[in-house]
């Protein structure tokens, strides 16, 4: 059996359209700082660092060579990652993997991203297959406007309604002091006439593009008991991956095969038989607001074409039965390196007792999704209790 | 934050040529869309799925495919959309010309679908279910670009 | 054997974030001054400059200036025609090594350099192409 690991502390840096005070070393470097100081720890205390980033978008290519010293990895074991959106949660889950096997005691998982230094459609769009898909495709809001229009056909949701969700995530934004985007005073009639950027996806359904860094810190058993007051304990992870061509499974938001088939296996892990009744708070990897009530539907918080009811009936909402994203999510904040990275650290710290004015009262099982392009996800459970 | 201090970006154009490996199967596809004006998929011999784009495994099932089949070259729209927003084509570096319109198109007889363009950017004449046919060029080369787009039909959705 | 080739490119443009240290190290360049800073932990003196010791994992905050001077401790040659020429040069006082062109030197003399100065390009602008390259000092 693994060995039980825990998250002990986490450091983010206030994400924005554009840090250009500091190199993306520099960002890193920020990031890391905080996480050592909420885990008082210093570098020598962290056996292994393990790197999330995708390279596309700033053009810098092995962040892990060049910017080794910025993020602590000087002569310590070290890997880096590059899984596209899921790459924040492929990260954390590795962590999670170095400490559960015996081998590393105490872990330290990075995800970062500088996006104003690239092109983010543009990196994206290489993402599409150059013989099949690439001169057609439009980058991740083209990717989403396809998928929504079948989504919305299928389940008759509305544009309304997705809507919602882009309030939520915006007004819960201003109780996140990490958050990029903060609109305390958007409604769903802001998001209904906001920019179209391709239908349905209007401006305010969609993602930011932020520069941004979380540092995230994994302990075994005995060293998270000493160094937190209430770690937050890695109850399931799971990953699950998709056919490979943007066309291969066209109901793409309706039916999220990857994320069905993760959040399922990890359920079972952790001994989830009904994840609306016990989780009590979802960071999910919501790139769009249509694609938060899909994956409402897909990660069974309700049944198939029911993601838009979920959202009127205000289940979703901070004070509701299972709040999802109080932290403002994706839509508010998206440093794509760090993004899935980010769910994990405030799935913790919702655990731990310490998401501050966003804080779930007696929140004690959390869930974390990254999102790789539909092609694949991964999913994590947190639980207050050792698993 | 960004502070009121100036700083320098210092540009870079990475611009790189790719050869990219048609492979087998794909080199079959686009011979003969490039010779005939028509489109195929390879079936599954378990499942039956048939692919497109056509591929050596199914994934489902881990099986070799080495059936093909004729689709289309009409289809159905299962998602669409009109591109608005303007954004820098990579295989350019310039900004690619909007607004287009595309969808996920399953052709008649293939299980999996395939992006691309359709010849509206109305979208109050586009709709999931609508039929769909391809527009060959007269003069082809051999890849996807041998479709011009698919032309929306009138009449009955699927 | 199909080997049917798909020629494509990928061509995206970027804009690297200087940030405010190596801001002053590329303007200092446009003045003709070149930069550093200096640990305070372990004294390691680093061109370009950085805020932040990774080593020491400590702020930063000593600047100092270093000549436009220094040894060249490796080098690599390019064949082409002119040969492109590259140098590891340590400046005078930096622990660190600088990458950029030698040249004003054939690559049959390049085993007798020792000691090698910058020639700043006429057209500055805050790049480190402000220094067109080094060249030897015999």
């Amino acid at each position: 059996m693994p060995r039980r690991v825990a998250i002990i502390a986490t450091g983010q840096t206030k994400h924005a359209a554009r840090r250009l005070d500091v190199t993306i070393a520099e960002l890193i470097t920020e990031a890391v700082t905080r996480a050592l100081e909420d885990a008082d720890l210093t570098l020598r205390d962290i056996d292994a660092v393990l790197l999330g980033n995708m390279e596309p978008f700033e053009g810098f290519l092995f962040p892990e060579l060049w910017a080794v010293e910025a993020w602590g990895g000087y002569l310590k074991p070290s890997v880096k990652f590059n899984t596209g959106g899921t790459v924040g949660t492929t990260t954390a889950i590795a962590a999670y993997y170095y400490v559960a096997s015996g081998i590393y005691d105490t872990v330290m998982a990075i995800g970062f991203q500088k996006q104003s230094e690239g092109h983010t459609q543009t990196a994206i769009t290489t993402v599409g297959d150059p013989i099949w898909e690439r001169s057609v495709m439009a980058g991740a809001i083209g990717n989403f406007a396809v998928m929504a229009t079948t989504y919305m056909h299928e389940s008759g949701v509305t544009e309304e309604q997705a809507a919602k969700a882009a309030v939520k995530a915006r007004r819960n934004a201003c109780l996140n002091e990490y958050a990029h985007l903060q609109m305390p005073d958007i409604t769903v009639e802001d998001v209904l006439k906001s920019e179209m950027l391709a239908y349905p996806v209007k401006r305010l359904d969609m993602c930011p593009q932020s520069d941004g860094a979380v540092a995230v810190i994994f302990a075994e058993e005995s060293k998270a008991v000493r160094l937190a007051p209430r770690p937050a304990w890695i109850a399931a992870v799971a990953t699950a991956h998709e056919q490979q061509y943007m066309g291969d499974s066209p109901k793409r938001l309706a039916e999220m095969r990857s994320l069905i088939a993760a959040s399922r296996r990890a359920y079972q892990y952790a001994g989830i038989t009904n994840p609306r009744r016990e989780l009590d708070v979802a960071e999910i990897y919501e790139v769009a607001s249509f694609a938060e009530l899909a994956m409402y539907e897909n990660l069974g918080f309700c049944a198939k074409g029911e993601g838009g009811k979920l959202i009127d009936a205000g289940v979703t909402e901070l004070t509701g039965e299972l709040p999802v994203n109080p932290s403002g999510g994706v839509m508010s904040t998206n440093p794509i390196g760090a993004t899935a990275l980010i769910r994990v650290a405030e799935a913790a710290l919702q655990i731990m007792g310490k998401a501050g004015r966003r804080q779930v009262e007696g929140a004690r099982t959390a869930l974390a999704t990254g999102y790789g392009g539909n092609a694949w996800t991964d999913v994590i459970i947190l639980t207050r209790e050792k698993p | 934050m960004s502070g009121e201090e100036k700083t320098l970006r210092v540009p870079f154009l990475l611009d790189t040529e790719y050869r990219y490996a048609v492979g087998q199967y794909g080199a079959r596809f686009f011979t003969e869309l490039r010779d005939h004006a028509r489109l195929m998929g390879v079936r599954c011999p378990e499942c039956g799925r048939v692919y497109v784009p056509p591929r050596p495994v199914c994934g489902i099932c881990y099986r070799e495919l080495h059936e093909w089949v004729e689709v289309g070259p009409e289809g159905t729209i299962v998602g669409w959309t009109v591109v608005r927003i303007p954004f820098i084509d990579p295989m350019t570096g310039e900004q690619r010309p909007v607004p287009y319109g595309f969808a996920i198109i399953r052709l008649d007889g293939a299980s999996t679908s395939l992006y691309h363009f359709l010849d509206e950017t109305d979208e109050r004449r586009i709709r999931v279910g609508r039929r769909v046919r391809a527009v060959f060029r007269e003069k082809r080369e051999g890849s996807l670009r041998d479709i011009l787009h698919f032309r929306l039909l009138e009449g009955e959705d699927e | 054997m199909s080997d049917w080739i798909v020629r494509q490119r990928i061509r995206i443009p970027f804009q690297y974030t200087a940030g405010r240290v190596l801001t002053r190290f590329l303007l200092g360049l446009a003045e003709r001054r070149i930069w550093a800073t200096r640990c305070e932990g372990c004294g390691r003196v680093y061109v370009p400059p950085r805020g932040f010791c990774g080593r020491c994992w400590r702020e930063i905050t000593q600047w100092e200036e270093v000549p436009a001077e220094g040894e060249v401790v490796s080098y690599a040659v390019r064949p082409a025609e002119p040969p492109v020429i590259f140098g590891l040069i340590r400046l005078d006082g930096a622990d660190t090594l600088l990458v950029h062109y030698l040249s004003d030197v054939a690559p049959a003399d390049l085993e007798r350099v020792r000691r090698v100065r910058a020639v700043w390009s006429a057209d500055r602008t805050g790049s480190i192409m402000d220094i067109a390259y080094f060249a030897p000092v015999w």
